[in-house]
């Protein structure tokens, strides 16, 4: 697929993917500003700046933003991440200069009305309740809580309760006159367009907006965890979780590709992006094997963080009834030992690749997905990052998987958390 | 058609570099007659072994070429998907056809499933939207209409169903009969003849028929509030009957849904609960149009202390229906967006698939996509206020409320 890329003066990154025979066409815009980048105190300031980028200002009024896209029958949302934000309006190819106008607006001009930075306060608190509501919500929060004690990972892109009960607009502005910059960001066009012609919108749209100072680089990195660290919760819920994050590096270091191979064999594969599996449930992988065609669990999955800084490997299993969380650490333990002493086999080696590559395929499903995928790569480090890194996934030997089980999953490096699930709560 | 009466619909999407396929049976919930929970159980076990494979075998086939393949029990149809590449399509239809002609229901993963659906039982007993949605679902089909009941059963029928019970239904309901398989993406005439049609023609038709799905029973509004102390948020479920998706006011009752819960964020509900007074992160409405009937609901996310400030205004979005109906700009808007999302709604494969067998599945005709935009544009007005004040009614709804709440009973 050709794609075009190109960057205004005013640092801009504009890549423009045209898909002849659609007529559909997604805008996003990534920003480079994600949780990573608050500070305690402040958590989930930058989940409720993205909220606030859909009430309006400069030439949008307020629910103007919603109207426009409504009438196109499109469809729009924003997702904020730890290490950056997107937005993205998928409609008709022939209004692009109505989602060229919204993205331009809303990177400089965002009214930040006090009135609706306080009605969105108890929308984000609501948020954040919804999310309390499911256990596996807790474990997650509680584990990279525990993994990370000094890097901004330490907390989730919804922050904490209490801050977010406690935030005044003047942070929250100041915080999205800071980061929301044309050259902290870059601009994704997939879809039914002539690339020459976009590209002349889009100047006609950004170019008149002016730099920000670029952001500090985050300075604060984890220090190597000195031993095993556990965290056991005992509160009302449907069924035992067990979750083991363990620590790997940024989504840009050259073992990334080896630990992508690794998490397959362990788990399965569901793509870069979770959003384009469904309810896809890989069966032919260790843990599944191992855990629930055993009847130990009921539900497996391995989830490899690629993130700008470095991040975790977390095993998650929801325990069968009356296993004990023991017995399902210990089988988990046996299979990491496994991979650590002894490569995996061929079949089991080009099964996983014949995944990677597959849904490396899947993901390309219409232009919203592609959308996705080109600015969570940029997000990381480049529009391309999936591709290159299928092209090293395709290169990487059976050793290289056991290599890196060595390295990084180590019992002194990891973190446990153990949901005990109360009885009687129905 | 093919033969053994198994429909086949296929469009190609060729810039699209792989395959996505969605299908169903008639054998879903309302196949089961008094077997209650037996269409779920017995779905679950379709990729667990065949005459030919294991479960294990069958996974790394599957995988092994990098293909997908899921089933789903559903009230009406027992429903499948799943996405493949243009090499592996012959290859991931032969294994779909074996699954459903030929499955061992082995005893060791009626175990297994049997403990999952357990699992799934006390999770979703856990899960307040799930708690408010299935017991207003009973309300609204109430008798155990196969729309209202746990298609799961309840944990008793789970810890009763035994092997012969699914192979029984299984013979009686699985075949070649309403067998309906849409497929897009990068397919081609003669890929669709030799890698779908061929194996898909090898299912033999010895299915009982398909069932005819009763209508539901009238509807006596009810309210009940689910206690779930140890939760942060409640969840509130309101709705009532709607209409088939044949029916005579669908089109009009659709475009009056979207005005009302859903264009934008969540239409004019939304704007009052979360706009304008920041109660809920979502309030929403939905429309399920089925063969035999159907149900609008509304759904909201609140903290307990603005449950009553909330039912108030959703109180107050209802009644306004009859005293300020949809305004012409409003209408105009919904219209617009229901024939813009023409466009963006098609745009990927697997959406499209979706469209495609839904058009076959409620009889809508293959120019449905052609004729859509006019019969939208032709909907009147006052159609859709009458619509709206006819089914989205406070007095004829029923209203759950599952979370932290106590004892309170919640009015609407």
């Amino acid at each position: 697929m050709s794609t075009h890329v190109e960057t205004l003066e005013n640092g801009l990154k504009v890549v423009l993917r045209p898909i002849p025979d659609t007529k559909a066409l997604s805008t996003w815009v990534v920003y480079r500003i994600g949780s990573r980048n608050e500070v305690p105190g402040m958590t989930g300031s930058t989940h409720w700046v993205e909220h606030m980028l859909f009430k309006g200002g400069g030439k949008l009024g307020k629910g103007d933003i919603d109207k426009l896209i409504s009438r196109l029958g499109g469809k729009m949302n924003a997702f904020t991440d730890t290490d950056y934000t997107m937005y993205f309006e998928t409609i008709p190819a022939s209004a692009m200069d109505t989602a060229l106008m919204i993205e331009s607006e809303r990177m400089r001009n965002a009214a930040f009305d006090p009135k609706e930075v306080e009605a969105e306060r108890t929308v984000v608190i609501s948020e954040r309740e919804g999310a309390e509501n499911q256990p596996e919500f807790l474990v997650d929060e509680e584990l990279w809580g525990l993994a990370f004690h000094v890097h901004p990972y330490h907390w989730t892109p919804i922050g904490y309760k209490q801050d977010l009960a406690s935030l005044d607009r003047e942070p929250l502005y100041r915080h999205y006159l800071r980061y929301y910059a044309p050259n902290n960001a870059s601009l994704i066009l997939v879809g039914g367009f002539d690339p020459a012609v976009a590209m002349q919108h889009v100047r006609e749209a950004f170019s008149p907006l002016k730099p920000e100072a670029p952001p500090e680089p985050l300075r604060l990195s984890e220090p190597e965890q000195r031993g095993e660290r556990r965290s056991d919760l005992v509160r009302p819920g449907p069924a035992d979780l067990l979750s083991i994050g363990w620590h790997i590096p940024s989504a840009a270091h050259d073992d990334t590709p080896a630990l992508i191979l690794l998490s397959t064999v362990l788990g399965g594969w569901r793509g870069l992006i979770s959003f384009a599996s469904g309810d896809w449930r890989p069966r032919s992988n260790r843990l599944y094997r191992a855990l629930v065609e055993s009847k130990l669990a009921t539900d497996v999955g391995v989830r490899q963080e690629m993130k700008l800084d470095p991040s975790l490997l977390i095993v998650s299993a929801t325990l069968a009834r009356g296993v004990p969380l023991d017995r399902v650490e210990h089988v988990i333990d046996r299979e990491v030992d496994k991979l650590r002493g002894t490569p995996p086999n061929r079949t089991e080696v080009e099964r996983a690749k014949q995944q990677v590559r597959s849904w490396a395929r899947y993901e390309q499903d219409g232009v919203t997905f592609q959308g996705m995928l080109i600015s969570a790569g940029e997000g990381l480090s480049s529009w391309d990052f999936g591709d290159k890194l299928l092209a090293k996934v395709e290169k990487v030997r059976a050793e290289r998987i056991r290599d890196v089980a060595r390295t990084y999953l180590v019992d002194e490096h990891r973190s446990v958390v153990r949901f005990h699930a109360q009885e009687g709560t129905n | 058609m093919l033969g053994n009466g198994a429909v086949l619909i296929s469009y190609s999407l060729p810039s699209n570099p792989f395959v996505a396929f969605r299908g169903s049976i008639p054998a879903g919930v309302a196949a089961e007659g008094d077997a209650h929970g037996v269409a779920e159980f017995a779905s679950r076990l379709l990729l667990s072994g065949t005459r030919r494979h294991e479960a294990a075998k069958l996974a790394d086939r599957l995988e092994g070429i990098g293909a997908t393949l899921e089933f789903h029990n559903g009230e009406e149809v027992l429903g499948f998907n799943g996405r493949c590449t243009r090499d592996s399509l012959r290859e991931t239809v032969r294994i779909l056809v074996e699954c459903l002609s030929e499955p061992t229901f082995p005893q060791r993963e009626i175990d297994r499933v049997r403990g999952e659906l357990l699992n799934d039982l006390r999770i979703e007993a856990d899960d307040t939207h799930s708690r408010a949605a299935h017991e207003l679902a009973r309300f609204v089909f109430p008798n155990d209409h196969p729309y209202g009941r746990d298609p799961k059963g309840g944990a008793d029928r789970v810890r009763r169903i035994r092997r012969r019970d699914m192979v029984d239904f299984h013979e009686s309901h699985v075949g070649p009969e309403g067998l309906i398989l849409a497929v897009t993406g990068d397919v081609d005439r003669d890929l669709v003849e030799k890698g779908i049609a061929e194996p898909l023609s090898r299912l033999d038709a010895d299915a009982e028929g398909i069932p005819a799905i009763p209508p539901p029973p009238p509807h006596k509004p009810r309210r009940a509030t689910i206690p779930m102390p140890h939760k942060s948020q409640a969840d509130i479920a309101i709705g009532g009957p709607a209409v088939s998706r044949r029916h005579a006011d669908y089109y009009a009752l659709n475009l009056a849904n979207l005005l009302f819960g859903r264009i934008g964020l969540y239409g004019r509900l939304g704007r009052n609960l979360r706009d304008e007074q920041g109660l809920a992160y979502y309030a929403f409405t939905g429309l399920d149009a089925r063969t035999a009937g159907g149900m609008w609901s509304l759904s909201a996310g609140v903290n307990p202390a603005n449950l009553e400030k909330a039912t108030r205004s959703i109180r107050a979005e209802l009644d306004r229906l009859q005293t300020d109906p949809f305004h012409a700009d409003e209408i105009r808007d919904g219209k617009d967006n229901q024939i813009g999302s023409l466009i963006v709604s098609l745009e990927r494969n697997a959406e499209v698939a979706s469209e495609l067998h839904q058009m076959e599945y409620y009889g809508l005709g293959m120019n449905f996509l052609e004729r859509y935009a006019d019969i939208v544009r032709e909907l009147e007005e006052d159609r859709v206020r009458q619509v709206s004040m006819k089914y989205f009614t406070a007095d004829g709804s029923s209203m759950v409320v599952a979370g932290p709440v106590g004892r309170t009973r919640f009015s609407l």
